[in-house]
C-alpha cells in the first residue's frame, strides 16, 4: 500500500495547506477560492476510505453549491473584495497550547484505542447500500430530511428576500 | 415489513399530524394569499389533535422503526411515557405560544408573512417532538437539527431592529458550531462501539469495559450539543442576546419548550446508554465516565453564572434569559442525583416551570406592546397604572423565585428532596444560596413597579378580554398548585418510566 | 490495475501537469518585458475604468440558495432512484412523498415570486416628461 499512502499525505497536504490559506488570505476572493481545493482535498481522502458517494456529493454540494453561494455573498456585497480582511492571530499562545493539547488526545487516542473493525468486503459502489438503508431502516429519516429541507427553503428564502415596499 | 412500518406509524401519529398540518399551513399560504387569519388556527387544530393523540397513548412503551431485515431489535424512536410527558408538555407550550403570537404586536408587524412564522414554528415543535423519543445517533441529529433550523430563523424573523438580525446570526454561529462538535462527538462513539443505537451502545457496554480518555472526550462533545440546546454553563453564551433579539413569543418559545426537549434527550441519553442497573430507582450507570460529578459541576456552574448575571440586567428579557439559565442548572440537579425521584422532580419543574415562565413573558409582551420597551426603568410604577399586570407579574416572580405559596416552591421542593434524598447536602446548601440570590433580582422588578417613583407620567396600559384570561389560565394553577400540588406530581408518577434495556 | 476512480485521479493529475509544463516551458522561452499597459486589465482593447468587481443583483443570491437546496434533494434522490424498484411499490410511495415535500417547496418559491426577476418599474408619467423634454431638445 505505498502508492495509497502516498496519495492519502498528498490529499491530506492539499487540505491542510489550502485551509490554511483560507483562514490567512488578505483577500476574501483568494480564501473564497482556497476553500474549493480544500473541499477538493476533503473528497479524494473519501474517495481513498471508499465512500465514493459521499465524495460525488462532497463536490457536487459543496464545490457546486456551496462555494457558488459563497462567492455570490462576495460579489453582493459591494467593494468587499477591494477591503483587506483584518485576519490577524490574536492569542497566539493560549491557542498554541490549545491546540497542541487536542492535536496531542487525537494523536493518542487515534493509535492506542481500539477501534471497533469489522472484516469488510468494500462495494465498487456504495449507493445502492445507501439506497437500501435509506429505504428501510432509515425511511423515517429520509422523509424527516425531506421536511428539513423545505423548513431550510422556507427559512433561507423568507431571510433572503426583500420585503415588499 | 411494511406491517411493521404501519404498526409503527400508528404509533407516531402526533408526529404525523404535526407534519401534515406543517405542510397544510405551507399550502394554505399559498392558496390564500390575502387573507392569512386562518393559519395560526389551523395551527392550532393540528396542534390539539396531537396533544389528543399523546393523551390517548399514555400506556405505550415499545421501540419503533425497526424496518428491515438486519435483525435490529431497536429503532429510531423508543416510545414510552416519559417521552410522552415531554412531548405533552411541548404541545401545551406550543398552543399556548400560538395564543401568545395572536396578540404580540410584533408578530402583527408581519402578519403578510404568517405563513412563513407559523411553518417554522410546527418545524421547531416537529423537532422536538422527535427529539424527546429519539433512541439513535442519527435520528438524534436530524432532529436537533430540524429544531434548531427553524429556530435560527424565527429569532431574527421580524427583521426590526437591528439587534433581531444580530441575535438570529449569533444564534445560527454557535449553534452550527455545537451540532458540528455533537457530530463529532457522536462519530467517536460509532467508531468505539461499531452503533449508533443508544441501546445496542449500551449492550456493548455492559460487555466491553471501554475506559480511555476518547471515550469522556466523545461523552462531553455530544454534550456540548445537548448542552447548548439547554444552556447549560459553558455553552450558554448564545442565551442572553438571543432571548434579548428575538421576538418576545419565540424567546418564551425556545425557553420552555426547546428547553424541555433538550432536557429530555439528555435523560434519555444518560440513563439508557449508561445504565447498569436500576435498584428501587436508583440509577447505577456503567464505569467509564462519572455523569454524576460531571453534571453536579456543570449545574452548579450553571446556576451560579445565570443567577449573578441577572443580577445586573436592566433589560427584563434578558434577566428573565439569565434566570433560564438558573433554571436550567436547578432542573440539572435533578438529573444528577441519578435516581427516580430526581427524575419526578425535573418533570414536575418543567410543568410548573412552563406556567410562570410564559406567564412572565406574556406580560412583559403586553408591556411591551404599550409602551414599546422592556427596561426595567420604563416599569416605574406601572403596577399602580395596571394592578391586574402588576399582581399577575409579582406572583409569576415570587414562583420563578420558588416561595411559598406558589408551584415553583413545589418544583423546587422537589429537587431538594431528591438531593438529600442520596446525600448531597452541600450541593442542595449552593441551591439554597442561588435562590436567595434570584430572589433580589425578581424583587427588584417589583420594586421598580410599586414603590419607586417616577417623572414621567405613567403611560396607561390597555389589557384586552384575551390577556385577561390568558394570564388567568396561567395564574390560576401557578396559585393552586403551590397550594395542592399532589395532582401534578400523580400525573408525572404516571408518566415516569423510560424504556430501558 | 485501476479503479474507476484511479482513472479520475490519473487525469487530475495528467491535466495539473499539462497547464504546469505548458507554462513552465513558455517561462523558458519567452521573451520578459513587463511594461505597464500589459498588466492592465484586458476590456476589449479599451482604457479599463473602475474596478472590475461590480455589485451582483441581490436576485442571484436567493437563486443560488434555492439551487443549493435542491442539490441537497437530488443528492438524496440518486441512491432512492438506483433501488426503489426493488422495494416495489412502497420504494415509489416512499420517494414520492420525499418529493411532494420538496414540491411543496418548489411552489412556495414560485408563488411567493422569488424565481421571478424583478423588472424595474417604468413610471409612465416620468417617462413621458423625460421623452418631451428630448423631444424639445431635439427640435
Amino acid at each position: 500500500m505505498e502508492l495509497y499512502d502516498i496519495i492519502f499525505y498528498l490529499f491530506a497536504a492539499i487540505t491542510i495547506g489550502s485551509a490554511i490559506v483560507v483562514v490567512n488570505s488578505k483577500n476574501i476572493v483568494h480564501a473564497a477560492f482556497s476553500l474549493l481545493l480544500t473541499f477538493f482535498g476533503v473528497s479524494g481522502i473519501y474517495v481513498l476510505l471508499g465512500a465514493d458517494f459521499i465524495a460525488v456529493v462532497q463536490i457536487m454540494v459543496y464545490v457546486g453549491g456551496i462555494l457558488i453561494l459563497l462567492l455570490f455573498g462576495v460579489m453582493l456585497t459591494n467593494r468587499i473584495t477591494n477591503v483587506d480582511i483584518r485576519s490577524g492571530s490574536i492569542q497566539v499562545i493560549p491557542a498554541i497550547i490549545g491546540l497542541a493539547i487536542f492535536t496531542a488526545i487525537l494523536f493518542w487516542t487515534m493509535t492506542s484505542t481500539n477501534w471497533k473493525s469489522e472484516k469488510f468486503e468494500l462495494p465498487t459502489t456504495t449507493a445502492f447500500q445507501i439506497g437500501d438503508i435509506l429505504l428501510s431502516e432509515y425511511v423515517l429519516i429520509f422523509e424527516l430530511l425531506g421536511i428539513l429541507l423545505l423548513i431550510a427553503l422556507i427559512g433561507a428564502a423568507s431571510i433572503a428576500r426583500r420585503d415588499k415596499e | 415489513m411494511l406491517e411493521n412500518l404501519f404498526k409503527d406509524l400508528s404509533l407516531i401519529y402526533p408526529e404525523i399530524i404535526v407534519s401534515v398540518t406543517l405542510l397544510l399551513v405551507v399550502l394554505f399560504d399559498l392558496i390564500y394569499d390575502k387573507n392569512k387569519t386562518i393559519i395560526p388556527y389551523l395551527g392550532l387544530i393540528g396542534l390539539f389533535a396531537a396533544l389528543f393523540y399523546s393523551l390517548g397513548s399514555v400506556d405505550i412503551e415499545t421501540h419503533a422503526f425497526i424496518i428491515g431485515d438486519t435483525g435490529n431489535k431497536f429503532g429510531l424512536l423508543s416510545l414510552d411515557p416519559f417521552g410522552n410527558y415531554f412531548r405533552i408538555i411541548i404541545l401545551i407550550t406550543s398552543i399556548l405560544i400560538i395564543f401568545f403570537t395572536k396578540s404580540s404586536s410584533e408578530i402583527h408587524s408581519i402578519s403578510e408573512r404568517s405563513g412563513e412564522f407559523y411553518t417554522l414554528l410546527l418545524g421547531m415543535v416537529l423537532g422536538m417532538m422527535f427529539m424527546v423519543s429519539a433512541s439513535d445517533l442519527i435520528m438524534i441529529y436530524i432532529s436537533v437539527e430540524i429544531l434548531s433550523l427553524s429556530s435560527y430563523v424565527l429569532t431574527g424573523f421580524t427583521k426590526l431592529r437591528d439587534r433581531d438580525s444580530e441575535a438570529s446570526l449569533k444564534y445560527l454561529i454557535y449553534g452550527s458550531a455545537s451540532s458540528g462538535i455533537m457530530l463529532f462527538g457522536m462519530s467517536l462513539i460509532y467508531g468505539l462501539i461499531g452503533s449508533t443505537n443508544i441501546y445496542e451502545i449500551n449492550e456493548v457496554l455492559q460487555t466491553t469495559s471501554i475506559n480511555s480518555i476518547i471515550y469522556s472526550f466523545a461523552l462531553i462533545l455530544i454534550f456540548a450539543g445537548i448542552g447548548f440546546k439547554i444552556s447549560a454553563a459553558p455553552f450558554h453564551f448564545w442565551t442572553p442576546d438571543v432571548y434579548e433579539g428575538a421576538p418576545i413569543s419565540i424567546t418564551a418559545f425556545l425557553s420552555v419548550a426547546s428547553k424541555a426537549a433538550g432536557f429530555a434527550l439528555l435523560i434519555r441519553f444518560v440513563k439508557v446508554t449508561f445504565l447498569a442497573d436500576n435498584i428501587e430507582g436508583n440509577w447505577i450507570l456503567l464505569q467509564g465516565f462519572d455523569w454524576q460529578n460531571f453534571l453536579i459541576i456543570i449545574s452548579v456552574l450553571t446556576m451560579t453564572l445565570g443567577n449573578f448575571a441577572a443580577l445586573w440586567q436592566d433589560n427584563l428579557k434578558r434577566m428573565l434569559a439569565y434566570s433560564s439559565i438558573a433554571h436550567a442548572g436547578y432542573m440539572l440537579l435533578g438529573i444528577a442525583v441519578l435516581t427516580d425521584q430526581g427524575l419526578l422532580a425535573v418533570m414536575i419543574y418543567f410543568l410548573v416551570y412552563l406556567l410562570m415562565n410564559i406567564g412572565a413573558f406574556y406580560i412583559v409582551m403586553i408591556i411591551a406592546n404599550n409602551i414599546g420597551s422592556e427596561n426595567i426603568n420604563d416599569y416605574n410604577k406601572l403596577g399602580s397604572a395596571a394592578p391586574f399586570l402588576g399582581v399577575s407579574l409579582t406572583i409569576f416572580l415570587i414562583s420563578l423565585t420558588g416561595l411559598p405559596p406558589t408551584a415553583g416552591f413545589i418544583s423546587k421542593l422537589y429537587i431538594f428532596i431528591a438531593l438529600l434524598d442520596v446525600k448531597m447536602i452541600a450541593v442542595a446548601v449552593i441551591a439554597v444560596l442561588n435562590s436567595v440570590v434570584s430572589l433580589y433580582y425578581y424583587i427588584r422588578v417589583l420594586k421598580h413597579m410599586f414603590i419607586n417613583e417616577t417623572d414621567k407620567t405613567v403611560p396607561e396600559i390597555k389589557v384586552s378580554l384575551n390577556d385577561v384570561v390568558f394570564i388567568l389560565i396561567l395564574l390560576v394553577p401557578t396559585l393552586i398548585l403551590g397550594v395542592y400540588f399532589s395532582p401534578i406530581v400523580d400525573f408525572a408518577q404516571a408518566f415516569l418510566s423510560i424504556l430501558v434495556n | 490495475m485501476l479503479t474507476e476512480f484511479g482513472k479520475i485521479f490519473v487525469f487530475i493529475i495528467l491535466a495539473g501537469a499539462f497547464v504546469g509544463i505548458a507554462i513552465f516551458a513558455a517561462m523558458l522561452i519567452r521573451p520578459k518585458r513587463p511594461s505597464h499597459e500589459k498588466d492592465l486589465i484586458y476590456e476589449c482593447g479599451e482604457n479599463p475604468e473602475g474596478s472590475p468587481w461590480v455589485k451582483f443583483n441581490i436576485r442571484f443570491y436567493v437563486v443560488a440558495l434555492i439551487f443549493l437546496i435542491f442539490d441537497v434533494e437530488i443528492v438524496l434522490l440518486f441512491p432512492w432512484a438506483l433501488v426503489y424498484k426493488t422495494f416495489g411499490f412502497y420504494g415509489f410511495v416512499a420517494g414520492a412523498i420525499f418529493l411532494l415535500v420538496l414540491f411543496l417547496g418548489m411552489a412556495y418559491e414560485w408563488r411567493k415570486g422569488d424565481l421571478e426577476w424583478a423588472r424595474p418599474k417604468i413610471n409612465r408619467l416620468e417617462l413621458n416628461k423625460l421623452l418631451e423634454k428630448k423631444e424639445q431638445q431635439v427640435s
